[in-house]
């Protein structure tokens, strides 16, 4: 992190807005995790309904979730990677979000 | 004795008998009662939206009392809350201030519209509208949820043993008692989610 600097903004200020500069705006995801209670069909209907996804797409992703025991669900901004955590948890899945690495 | 949801003219039905559904409302009140928000729900959404950030900015959820009420937190409400984020536990607190009570709210919701339609059956008739249907699936999902934390139903090999106990268990064992109303619960779910996506019309 840059120490100096020709601003004339006080220091609490510039290091802020480096910080906002440097973290690039990578896109985030979402994640569904499996657990031993949620069923199949309810987890393709959670994707179809929440998501719009047409069956396929659903149950392709319900299917990994249950086989590789998580699946990426949906990617973009923070904000919206948040939003569908929260809404796939109001759903009962197991959701987090985190930044795609 | 029960019959599975099935898309009926009226809407979506099954057939459940008095003691059936003494258990199943039963079961969501106790649901309902572990996920009661700090603010009851209104009815208005707006309302309830403002209250749900009012609890937000209380200094009470903020700072050193998280810790403590963290330690004191029911296992099972991680399971209906789980942490949003793995490997960041800031990220993940910050997650939990701004959704929870909304969270709660919505579940809670959804659990008094189960527990209002199955008190309103007639002829055993639970009738469920289409917008009524959702609402009803999701809160059979968290009673599952929570009667399977408390079974300590926590990974598949979990749910395995659970489910292989049961052919030696003793006839008044209370787990097996569990076990046989949360495999009621799945079975019932399952007609509805079917009936739902339109492919339960041949399921009986």
């Amino acid at each position: 992190m840059p120490t100096a600097s020709l601003s004339l903004a006080p220091v609490e200020e510039e290091v802020t807005s480096v910080d906002e500069v440097v973290a690039p705006d990578l896109p985030w995801v979402t994640i569904v995790w499996n657990d031993p209670v949620n069923l199949m069909t309810y987890v393709t209907w959670v994707f179809e309904t929440y998501f719009a996804y047409p069956r396929g797409k659903a149950e392709k992703l319900m299917m990994d979730v249950h086989v590789k025991g998580r699946a990426v669900v949906s990617n973009g901004p923070r904000e919206s990677m948040e939003r569908d955590a929260e809404a796939l948890q109001g759903y009962g899945l197991w959701a987090t979000f985190e930044k795609d690495d | 004795m029960a019959r599975a949801f099935l898309r009926e003219p009226e809407g979506f039905v099954a057939l459940l008998d008095d003691g059936e559904r003494l258990v199943l409302s039963g079961l969501m009140q106790q649901t309902r009662v572990l996920l009661s928000p700090e603010i009851e729900p209104t009815g208005d959404a707006f309302d309830d939206l403002v209250a749900s950030m009012g609890v937000s900015l209380d200094l009470a959820d903020q700072g050193a009392a998280e810790p403590a009420d963290a330690d004191h937190r029911d296992p099972a409400l991680d399971r209906l809350l789980p942490t949003a984020h793995r490997g960041d536990d800031e990220v993940a607190a910050e997650f939990r201030r701004l959704t929870e009570e909304g969270l709660r709210q919505r579940k809670s919701s959804n659990l008094d519209l189960a527990i209002d339609r199955i008190v309103a059956a007639d002829e055993d008739r639970v009738v469920l509208d289409a917008a009524q249907a959702p609402a009803f699936l999701i809160a059979l999902t968290d009673v599952r949820l929570l009667l399977g934390e408390r079974m300590g139903m926590r990974t598949e090999e979990d749910a395995e043993e659970l489910h292989a106990a049961m052919e030696t268990i003793d006839d008044d064992d209370p787990l097996g008692y569990a076990m046989a109303w949360y495999d009621f619960l799945t079975w019932l779910q399952e007609t509805l989610a079917h009936a739902l996506m339109g492919d339960g019309d041949d399921d009986v």
